[in-house]
């Protein structure tokens, strides 16, 4: 598989302040990768750096096998955090002026918008004032807006902040578009851990300027041992649960009347042994798997306040 | 891709901007033609001024007029630049793969373009009631005002977007073109003659940039039977230069695309 983002021991620093502090990732091709952390972790900084808006101080970053420059533009889509909409301009407007402003010619531009806007649910409103589009069909908009030139590597800075759960579904779901297409590298910063699980082929958690963690959501949470499985039992005996309580992969075992709530590495697996042990004796079972968010404070420092990330 | 098919989509972009912001079309030319209906009525009836080129205060008014409408509509191209900022747009641009100046260039020439539109407007609104006289032909004289009329915009679009690039707040350029311009615009002949000012004011008419184009535009459309205050040649060379110098300004420090917004 090929490296789109190779960076190895990145430090980027505002006057005194580092902002990045050895930063190693690979991000590889197709994937959509995550990087998840508090305010001022260093996602902004990464992601500036990663679109060549700004250089690194030290250590090596590549995109594209090749160091950031104003060349990569072209290979890059950009979904920031705010709108980049002007109002009194059309979707349609917005997309044949983003497609040329990436030298594609006027009506080229014009038709890929069309297909874009189709893609994305906003082909009725393409001749509409972009004021007068909800936020989640202007998210929708930048999303369309971004893809306009066909990127290879796709930025996304929280793009569905703000955005209500049914728009944001529709926007991932646009956002994969035709199966037999491949879609561009995705790197998104984000602070919705379910999102990101949801979405997510590979995560990195970020904090004080660091790749603290990185895996795939599953890997990220398998490690925690803190699935739970709750099973409802007609009768259950003490010798039973001590049995279970120290079977490999298994934590914690509560019971509660009826109830016994075990904290395991994988419930899926768990739950045969269960049946072969007292397979009568079950009523229910029911898995809820660990979340993202379980991980992400395992790994990354909670901080109450944490100061603004403004590169300057 | 070359910066200048940018350019050119930006160009098209920022004129379809103002073609739908109708209340900034019609503000910029009609606050002028009032401008010149009651200002130059009023003060013909009451003061009967003998010594102007033109004949009438309401005819000799048209050349200021028209200096003035380019005034107001470099301000408010200017103003476009904020408002593409403050709506995110420009970072759109500005994350393309093109250069800042082949942005800010595609901007500011739809600015120089509307704003030689409309004083050109002005001109033409205002022939048919007062007598030009063209002393060097009609063909001559109308090449002659569209040329000051161009180089005056390409003049105050340079001079605005060089402000707009250094001042953070709309409020604050707004402020500070009308406390540069407006003092500028009365002491540039535009609502009365130079001749016989204190010296003072002379010197300071001699130094204002709008006043050669008060006088390329007087002299290309009326009969002044002199070489005007400054004479033709002087006007053309001294806007010619300003117009590069200034356009060079506002084209030296370009917009700065950061992550976090600017």
């Amino acid at each position: 598989m090929t490296t789109v983002i190779e960076a190895r021991a990145v430090v980027h620093r505002y006057g005194d302040r580092t902002a990045l502090d050895g930063f190693n990732l690979d991000v590889e091709a197709g994937t959509v990768f995550g990087l998840l952390g508090p305010n001022g972790s260093g996602k902004s900084t990464f992601i500036s750096l990663v679109a060549a808006m700004e250089r690194p101080q030290a250590g090596s970053l590549r995109v594209f096998d090749a160091e950031p420059s104003g060349d990569l533009k072209r290979r890059v889509g950009t979904v920031f955090q705010e709108n980049a909409q002007d109002p009194l301009m059309t979707p349609g407007e917005i997309l044949t002026l983003a497609g040329r402003l990436f030298g594609i010619s006027r009506s080229d531009a014009a038709a890929q918008g069309t297909l874009l806007l189709d893609r994305f649910g906003l082909r009725d409103r393409i001749s509409d004032p972009t004021s007068t589009l909800s936020g989640g069909m202007r998210r929708r908009l930048e999303m369309a807006r971004a893809l306009v030139h066909d990127p290879d590597l796709l930025i996304l800075d929280e793009p569905t902040t703000g955005v209500d759960p049914g728009e944001r579904r529709a926007l991932w779901e646009a956002l994969g578009g035709a199966a037999d297409e491949p879609g561009p590298t995705v790197l998104l910063a984000s602070n919705d851990l379910a999102e990101a699980d949801s979405v997510c082929d590979m995560v990195a958690f970020i904090d004080g300027g660091r790749v603290v963690a990185t895996g795939t959501p599953a890997e990220l949470k398998r490690g925690l041992r803190r699935e739970s499985v709750r099973v409802t039992w007609t009768s259950v005996s003490e010798d039973q649960l001590a049995a279970v309580a120290v079977w490999p992969g298994v934590g914690e075992v509560v019971g509660d009347g009826d109830e016994v709530r075990l904290t395991v590495d994988d419930g899926s697996s768990l739950v045969p042994r269960l049946f072969e042990l007292a397979g009568g004796a079950i009523r229910s079972v029911a898995i809820e798997p660990s979340t993202l968010e379980d991980a992400y404070f395992r790994h990354v420092r909670h901080r109450a306040k944490a100061p603004e990330e403004v590169p300057a | 891709m070359s910066a200048a098919a940018a350019s050119v989509a930006l160009f098209e972009r920022d004129l379809r901007a103002v073609a739908r912001s109708r209340s900034q079309l019609y503000s910029s030319m009609f606050t002028p033609l009032i401008l010149l209906v009651f200002l130059g009525t009023g003060v013909s009836k009451g003061l009967e001024p003998s010594n102007l080129s033109a004949g009438n205060f309401t005819a000799y008014l048209v050349a200021g007029i028209v200096v003035m409408t380019s005034v107001f509509s470099a301000t408010f191209a200017s103003a476009s630049y904020y408002r593409d900022r403050d709506s995110g747009i420009l970072r759109m641009f500005l994350s393309s793969p093109n250069s800042p100046r082949a942005i800010l260039l595609g901007k500011s020439l739809a600015g120089v373009l509307i704003g030689s539109a409309q004083s050109l407007a002005v001109l033409l609104v205002a022939a048919p009631f007062v007598e030009f006289e063209w002393q060097y032909g009609i063909v001559r004289g109308v090449a002659m005002a569209v040329a000051a009329v161009m180089l005056l915009n390409v003049m105050l679009g340079g001079f605005a977007q060089a402000l707009a690039s250094r001042i953070q707040t709309m409020q604050g350029f707004h402020l500070l073109m009308n406390l540069a311009l407006f003092p500028l615009l009365f002491i540039s002949g535009a609502f009365f003659p130079l001749e016989d000012l204190p010296a003072w004011l002379e010197i300071l008419a001699r130094l204002n940039p709008l006043s050669y184009a008060v006088d390329a535009l007087l002299l290309a459309a009326y009969a002044d039977g002199s070489d005007g205050y400054f004479g033709l040649a002087v006007d053309f060379a001294v806007l010619g230069l300003l117009a590069m110098g200034a356009y060079a300004l506002g084209l030296a420090r370009t917009p700065r695309l950061t992550w976090s917004g600017e």
